[in-house]
């Protein structure tokens, strides 16, 4: 059980106005309901379902726990060069670069010391700074144990990718609280699972890289990714 | 376990963090026009600049600002704000804040940055902890009573700019009575006219930011 200090401060760091720039991002929904891909609750869970089943529990979050775990920060640095290695989609690594440097930058500013020395080493370095290795610095920061970074990463994405669906007027308000809950079911599910420490992270979402890397073709978009 | 290092050194080195300047205002009042033309006239008095926009829907306004020949178009960054004008402004700059950091990151010598907001409603302002200034920019065509209304943008801003006064006579707006309510919702702190069509005023405008932002004599 998650005790009463742990669940707030999830509450905090999984809430949607945590200053992190999420809200700027939509990891493809825009571009899919530009193409006429995306339309209603029904696609919406589906799209939520492959973000989180083939790309978040199988390359974000054992790409996150090996940062996590990591024991200096050259470990960590080696795991945001995989992530770099190992994303072809130049959207999606920068869109990856600029959500995760935007997560170190509030824990850093508040003064999380693991946050600042990493966000140093950034400062000359243009491939780092991806979002999960963020993560791992910033919720090893707020004290989360890796249960609750995990959760709290699968939550944020979730919660941001709905939203998005929202301003994008592909659901109502209500339809995205519904939206929610079936997304929190699967995200218990693949919770409940642990992730092995050796696990290869491996992706296969090709409609949404290919939503993503189209992002610069547009000439009318609202969002970063 | 990693223990917290001591940073880097170039991550250290003395430097002065530029002041960060924004410019917010309902859509179409004049926002890009000033920065057009406070680019060559701030150039003119040797200020080193770079400029952030937050285009709503396209990037036009980092497009128009790249291509006007004024500024080198690396200094001018574009940050999306994904429908949503006021919070990447207000409850949640921090994608501003990295591409600030960004620019002082590129360009070492950089005094002074402006950041357009994306088009928004007379509620909009600026986190103290993005800007060290704001303004906000109304313009004559969108009513003589637009002070009256005290919205949070024309009472709270640093500098209250009304743009368009050419325009005074042809929307039948009595700018003496405009300029005079606008002083008074905001207590007698500063307003200034400008025509950023023939660029009358922009002196005010530079002279304002020389004193109180880059505290130059
Ligand atoms: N007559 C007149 N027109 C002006 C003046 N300033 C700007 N304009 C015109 O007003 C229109 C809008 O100007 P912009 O500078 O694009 O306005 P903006 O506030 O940046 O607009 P958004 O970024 O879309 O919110 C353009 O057609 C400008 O040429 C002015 O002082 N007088
Ligand atoms: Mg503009």
């Amino acid at each position: 059980m998650i005790d009463v200090p742990t669940a707030l401060a999830l509450l905090q760091y999984g809430d949607s106005a945590y200053p992190a720039g999420g809200f700027a991002f939509s990891w493809g929904i825009e571009g899919l309901i530009a193409d006429g891909l995306l339309d209603g609750r029904q696609d919406l869970d589906d799209f939520v379902w492959e973000q989180l089943s083939s790309r978040w529990n199988s390359m974000d979050r054992p790409l996150m726990a090996r940062a996590y775990r990591a024991g200096d920060i050259t470990a960590l640095a080696a795991v945001d060069r995989t992530i770099e290695g190992a994303t072809p989609s130049r959207p999606m690594r920068e869109g990856s670069r600029r959500a995760g440097r935007a997560l170190l930058g509030v824990s850093a500013r508040n003064g999380g010391a693991l946050s600042l020395s990493y966000r140093a080493v950034l400062a000359d370095d243009t491939c780092g700074g991806h979002l999960p290795v963020a993560q791992a610095v910033v919720y090893r920061d707020a004290g989360l144990e890796l249960p609750s970074a995990e959760l709290v990463s699968g939550w944020t994405m979730v919660n941001g990718l709905v939203s998005a669906a929202v301003r994008l007027g592909s659901v109502g308000h209500l339809e995205a609280q519904r939206c929610l809950e079936t997304a929190r079911s699967g995200l218990a599910e693949l919770l409940a699972e642990p992730v092995a420490a050796d696990a290869e992270p491996w992706s296969f979402t090709p409609l949404i890289d290919i939503a993503v890397s189209r992002v610069r073709c547009r000439a009318t978009r609202l969002f970063t990714t | 376990m990693i223990e917290a290092g001591k940073t880097s050194a170039t991550a250290t080195a003395a430097r002065l963090p530029a002041a960060r300047v924004g410019i917010g205002g309902p859509v179409g009042s004049g926002k890009t026009a000033l920065v057009e033309r406070l680019i060559p006239a701030l150039a003119a008095r040797g200020v080193d600049l770079a400029v952030i926009t937050n285009d709503l829907v396209t990037a036009e306004d980092a497009e128009r600002i790249r291509r006007s020949g004024l500024i080198d178009p690396a200094r001018v960054s574009a940050v999306e704000a994904g429908a949503c004008p006021h919070t990447v402004i207000r409850e949640d700059p921090t994608l501003n804040i990295e591409a600030a950091d960004e620019l002082e990151r590129r360009f070492p010598g950089v005094e002074l940055i402006l950041l357009e907001s994306g088009g928004d409603n007379l509620a909009s302002t600026f986190s103290r902890d993005l800007t060290d200034f704001w303004m906000f920019v109304i313009d004559v065509g969108g009513g003589g009573d637009i002070p009256r209304k005290r919205g949070p943008g024309v009472v709270r801003c640093d500098l209250l700019v009304i743009n368009k006064t050419d325009l005074a006579p042809h929307v039948g707006v009595d700018l003496e009575l405009m300029h005079a309510q606008a002083l008074a919702v905001r207590d007698g702190r500063p307003v200034l006219l400008t025509n950023c069509r023939s660029g009358e005023g922009i002196d005010a405008v530079v002279a304002m930011l020389e004193s109180q932002v880059l505290f130059r004599a």
